[in-house]
Parts: C-alpha cells; structure tokens; sequence
C-alpha cells in the first residue's frame, strides 16, 4: 500500500511540474510566431500584454510587437499608453507603421494636421508608391484631413488626385461625395450636383449624394428637385456609410434628412 | 508533492485572472461611482464596437446637447478628454473614467472644473441604444472622446 501511494505521488508530481513546465513553455519559450498570433488573438486581455511583453524582451527591434500592442490600448480610449508603443513601432520601421499612425489620427482622434505630417512623411519615404494606409488610399484619407480643417480646394485637389491614380471605376465612392460636399462649402452648387452625380453613377443608393444634391438644389431655388432628391436620400438610408468604431466626417443620420424634409414643407 | 501542486496552483490562478482581465476593464468603485447604476451582468461587459451600442443620432446628436457647453466651458491648454463608462442593457450609463493627452498624445491635464461639468452632461444624456446580439441585450463599454482646441471643445466623437 505504501509503495503504491509512493507512486501515485511521484506521478502526480511528474504531472503538476510537467503542467507548468508546459504552461510557463508555451507562455515564454514556443514559436515566437505562434505567440505572436495567440496574443494577436486575444488583444485586450491581460494575457495578451504579458505575451507581447515577453516577447519585446526577447525580440526588441520587432516593430510589429508595439504595434500590436498599442492596439488595445487605442481601442480603449488609453492613448498616451497606446500612442507610446505606437511611436516605438514607427521609430524602428516608418514605412511599415507612419500610414497606420496617420489613419488612427484621422479617424480616432480627428488630429487632422498631425495626421498630414505622417501621410505625407509616409509618401516621402515612398516616392514610387500610392500607400494605401489601412487599406484606404493616401490622397483620399488627405482630402478627409484637408475636408476636416475646412480647407475645401486642397481636399477637392486630393480628392482628384485620388481618383486620378484610383481610376474613376474603382475610386472609393465617398470621393465623389466629398468632392460634392466641398463644392457645396466653396458655394458651387451646380458643381456640386454633378460630383454627387457621379458617386451615383457608381452607386444609386448613396444616400450621402442623395441629401447632398438635395441641399444644394435648394441653394438653387430648384425646391422640387430638392424634394425629390431628399425623398431618396430617406430611401437609401439603410446604405448610409458608416464604421462600429466611430462616426465619420460626413456621416449622415435619417434625422438628418428628415429635419431638411420637413425645412422643405415650411 | 506539494511545492509542484502549489506551483501549477499558482500557474493555474495567474493564467485565469490574465485571461480573464482587460485592459480598460472599470469595476464598481464604491468611493467614485453612483451605487444606483448597476451593470446586467458583471462578468460580461462587451466593447462598443462589438456589440453596436450607440446614441440616437449619433455623436452628432450629442454635439447638439452639448452645444452651451462648447461655447461657454474655456481650456487653457489644447488636447484630447476620452470619458470611458459603461453603458448598461438597459440604456443607463455609469462608471464614469476620464483620461486625458495634449494634442501629442502625452499625459497632461484639464481643468478639473471642466471635467465634472462635461461628465455632468454626459449623465444628462438619456438617448443610448444598448449593445445587442440576436435581440438580446448587453452591457458595454462606450469611449466618448472631447477634442480641445483654442480654448474650447472644438468636436465631440
């Protein structure tokens, strides 16, 4: 009997150091890809940060690793946490991480003109590219900024610079309708009839375009077109742009529409 | 024996309270929060964007209610006021934490004064649509970021 409790202990010891052995492997010591990915995986959780923490320690110069890592903290609203690890990112490799910087300025923080400084450092760096920062192309996510600070011709140049090197068929369709809402701005608003337009010709349930014509119709005095148009807008409500993360710069809501219709019956 | 169990015991306890802990977690302060505000269920608060949770009408909207505030509450430095807090399955919100960054992105501070006013105006705030998966309804984190420039709150999102 006691040779077989001898036993027992000796296997449950093997198995509880083997568990942490295997745990405090897999946690520091396994492929650094796979760690990587776990903790990619599980962004947020505590976890997570003491993976990336292992594995900045043991692989400093991987920019991807403060990236990563400043994700969750961005996300949260901790920007000068996430804003620090992000820099480091950008420090060891700019080309890789400036686009990124540039876009989170612009969208989650609307710092429009710190957020040119990275686009345009970005562009710098690479003379031979059209950088597509997070996927959006560089002169359109510029126009944004440029729309941002309410300096209209230099967004309308971006915008145009942007379907120049897009192409008119594969321009994102919002290029048209900042080009109609900067027009509107600047007063032009014929012109901008015909810039929402063609966002409609690639798309006829753009409500964006739709509200857009609408008001600029009724600058023209053109109060049924107006009417028309703002009917549509309603419509197509449902395809209206928008992000789970934050609201747009030319983000519309059928409140919106629904308080120019009714300014319309009075 | 006993110092392996005690160790896979620690391993075990460190790995579940890493796996089970976020960051921008707020858990019920009883020094800071209002105890009237409770949450559906504390051991799942999701984040806003994965659950849609959102005003009516959208930062617009609050920009609106906001409109006094913007012209009247005055800021000595620029930068950047983020309001973290819990908006709860039934529309309520509560739980109110308040990070600030100059225009950089770095540490610094408002006016304590201002923050209370614009937290005050957020409690005043009765539109919020809960976070919801197949109809069913959750509590969830919402980030409300105030933008200060020349002296003022220049946009809300």
């Amino acid at each position: 009997m006691k040779k077989f409790l001898k036993i027992i202990k000796i296997v449950l010891t093997v198995l509880f150091f083997s568990y942490s052995i295997i745990i405090v492997y897999f946690v520091g010591f396994s492929s650094k890809d796979g760690r990587f990915k776990v903790a990619e995986h599980a962004q947020g959780m505590y976890l997570s940060q003491k993976m990336f923490d292992i594995l900045i320690f043991q692989n400093a110069d991987n920019s991807d690793l403060y990236f990563e890592k400043s994700v969750a903290f961005n996300k949260m609203g901790q920007y000068a946490k996430g804003s620090e690890l992000l820099d480091k990112a950008v420090q060891i490799d700019p080309k890789i991480h400036l686009g990124y910087r540039g876009w989170l300025k612009l969208r989650k923080l609307r710092s429009f003109d710190n957020a040119l400084k990275d686009f345009d450092r970005l562009d710098k760096l690479t003379p031979n590219v059209i950088d597509a920062p997070w996927g959006e192309d560089i002169d359109f996510l510029r126009g944004e900024c440029y729309y941002g600070k309410k300096e209209y011709q230099k967004a309308i140049d971006m915008f145009n610079r942007s379907i120049k090197n897009q192409k008119e068929d594969w321009a994102d369709i919002h290029t048209f309708v900042y080009l109609g809402l900067c027009e509107y701005e600047l007063g032009n608003y014929e012109k901008a009839i015909s810039e929402f337009d063609r966002a409609l010709q690639q798309s006829q349930t753009t409500p964006e375009s739709y509200l857009g014509m609408a008001k600029a119709y009724h600058k023209l005095g053109d109060i049924q077109q107006a009417k028309n148009h703002v009917s549509k807008a309603e419509e197509y409500i449902e395809s209206k742009r928008d992000d789970v993360y934050n609201e747009l710069l030319n983000e519309i809501y059928l409140s919106d529409v629904i308080a120019f219709k009714e300014s319309l019956n009075n | 024996m006993l110092v392996s169990f005690l160790l896979a015991l620690l391993i075990t306890c460190w790995i579940y309270y890493q796996g089970t802990h976020r960051i921008g977690d707020i858990a019920f302060n009883k020094n800071i929060d209002d105890s009237k505000f409770e949450v559906c269920n504390e051991d799942r608060i999701f984040q806003y964007y994965s659950v849609g949770t959102n005003y009516s009408n959208g930062e617009k909207e609050i920009k609106r209610q906001f409109s006094e505030l913007m012209s009247n509450l005055t800021f000595k430095n620029s930068g950047f006021i983020t309001f973290r807090f819990v908006v709860n399955c039934n529309g309520e919100i509560g739980r109110f934490r308040v990070k600030t960054v100059d225009t950089e992105l770095k540490e610094n501070h408002f006016e304590e004064r201002n923050i209370r006013h614009i937290e005050e105006k957020i409690k005043k705030l009765k539109k919020w649509n809960p976070g919801s998966r197949k109809k069913q309804n959750f509590d969830s984190y919402y980030v409300l970021t105030f933008k200060i420039e020349d002296g003022k709150i220049n946009d809300i999102f």
